[in-house]
């Protein structure tokens, strides 16, 4: 009888420190695993309540001397028993410690990083600021720039005129001379051909005065 | 070595044209075309002053144009004469601008005796530039820009009309005669208000009025102030108007650091030239001074 006991209390012993161990892996998986784990802890509690149950006929059928000690620690392990039954079921829900620092770690992390952004940000606008002032600057010297092509554009177009005023009087001009010329030619001609007329008529009369000589003779 | 050799050919066509010209005045040359013998030797004069000019020898050059100019006049050529002075002017202004100088003034004589102010005009700017540069004289130079402004406007010539005005402004605030330089910087500035091509100058122009305002009295430059922006709204937008107003407040306030504050601003922007500096420190002056009163 005792000796089952014993062989129980073994089995107890095992079972409990793989349902120990188990509770602690669960928190920190997550998932498909987390669902298997928990249904293996599920397991090994019932067979664990069994043995309880077998420990506990065994214990009544022990003779009333022994009874005593058998029975506290058939009191021991079902205290340990409950205690595993309440580990399971917050394991089931608890967040475990490496999850904790995962997320504390991002915390920690993104303060720094934060840090750092900030400073980027910072000499990011202090760089704008740098680049619109020195374009401001270019803008203005265009500005000027322009002032001066403007004015310059603005004399030359007077000069343009000007050449354009005096270019329409000089067409006038020749035209005008270009008239004289021909005036000019045609009073030649005209001279011309009166030197020529006159030239004739006095040949004429030389002629005539010779052929009236000769006749008067 | 070609140079020099032109030289030399150029003084063998001188001693030729002088002869010539001896040569002509005697009775039989002027009987028998003497004309052509000075024209002849016209010709010969301005050969021989080009070969100068290729020898780099800028004196003789203008020696020689100044006898064909005067051959000319001789001659009744008036233009040639004068376009012969303008080279010998240019000629002279490498070597001797005082000579430069009076061989323009001849052309100038000559060219508004025809009639021809525009290039009269052209050469006063050319003689003001001369004694700007060269002879540092700035009240003949005010004078002979003056002289080409009128001529300018009154062949309606604006804008060269104006770069003269703006010249003999620019001048006259240097020499300190400010009520002149206001006057002519309010009309070039009215002047160009209204011409769509010139009107971003115009903003200029005031404030060099102000500026010049400014100098001569505190109350005149707040007043011209309000005077300019009733005219010209664009102007109170502009950066010199704001340098302008805050210019008068610490100049009403004695604190010259506010001053300097101000135009270090400006200058970071667009740099203050060389007129502008020597105004502005006057300005500052006075406030120091009026400080050094008070003190």
């Amino acid at each position: 009888m005792s000796s089952d006991f014993e062989t129980y209390e073994q089995d107890f012993g095992t079972l409990t420190a793989d349902i120990t161990n188990k509770i602690g892996r669960i928190p920190k998986l997550s998932g498909e695993e987390k669902t298997q784990l928990v249904l293996n802890v599920d397991k090994q509690l019932e067979e664990v309540r069994e043995l309880m149950e077998q420990m506990d006929l065994e214990v009544r059928e022990i003779p009333a001397q022994s009874r005593a000690m058998y029975s506290t620690r058939l009191r021991s392990y079902k205290q340990e028993m409950d205690k595993l039954e309440k580990d399971f079921k917050r394991s089931r829900i608890a967040y475990s410690d490496e999850v904790r620092t995962e997320l504390l770690g991002e915390d920690a992390a993104s303060s720094e990083s934060q840090r750092a952004h900030l400073l980027d940000n910072t000499e990011m606008l202090e760089r704008s600021s740098r680049r619109l002032a020195a374009g401001y600057q270019i803008a203005v010297e265009t500005e000027q720039v322009g002032q001066e092509i403007l004015s310059n554009l603005h004399s030359d177009r007077e000069k343009i005129q000007r050449s354009r005023d005096r270019l329409r009087e000089t067409d006038a001009n020749l035209g005008k001379s270009s008239r004289i010329l021909t005036a000019m030619l045609r009073r030649i001609i005209q001279n011309r051909v009166l030197v020529f007329i006159l030239g004739a008529i006095l040949l004429l009369v030389i002629v005539l005065a010779v052929f009236f000589k000769m006749r008067g003779r | 070595m070609d140079n020099t050799g032109k030289e030399k050919e150029a003084m063998q066509l001188m001693a030729d044209a002088d002869k010539k010209v001896k040569s002509s005045g005697s009775f039989l040359g002027g009987m028998f075309g003497g004309n052509h013998k000075v024209e002849d030797a016209c010709e010969m004069y301005a050969r021989a002053a080009n070969m100068f000019k290729m020898a780099k020898n800028w004196t003789a050059a203008g020696n020689a144009f100044c006898q064909a100019a005067r051959l000319h006049m001789q001659m009744q050529n008036k233009l040639d004469s004068a376009t012969s002075f303008v080279d010998a002017g240019n000629a002279y202004k490498k070597a001797d601008p005082q000579e430069a100088i009076n061989c323009l003034n001849q052309a100038i004589d000559i060219y508004t005796d025809m009639g021809r102010f525009t290039i009269a005009a052209k050469h006063h700017m050319t003689i003001a530039e001369i004694y700007e540069a060269e002879l540092v004289d700035i009240e003949k130079a005010i004078a002979h820009y003056e002289q080409a402004a009128d001529y300018y406007k009154g062949e309606e010539s604006n804008s060269s009309a104006n770069k003269c005005l703006l010249k003999v402004g620019l001048y006259s605030a240097q020499l300190e005669q400010y009520p002149k330089a206001i006057e002519i910087y309010e009309q070039v500035a009215t002047n160009t208000m209204d011409n769509p091509l010139l009107k971003y100058n115009a903003k200029e122009y005031f404030f060099k009025a102000a500026l010049c305002h400014f100098i001569v009295d505190e109350l005149n430059a707040k007043l011209a102030i309000e005077k300019y922006e009733g005219m010209f709204p664009a102007f109170s937008d502009s950066r010199e108007c704001k340098l302008v107003k805050k210019l008068l407040d610490a100049h009403e306030e004695q604190n010259s650091e506010a001053f300097t504050e101000a135009v270090k601003e400006y200058d970071s922007i667009s740099r203050i030239d060389q007129w502008l500096t020597t105004m502005l420190l006057r300005i500052k002056k006075t406030i120091q001074g009026d400080a050094g009163d008070l003190k």
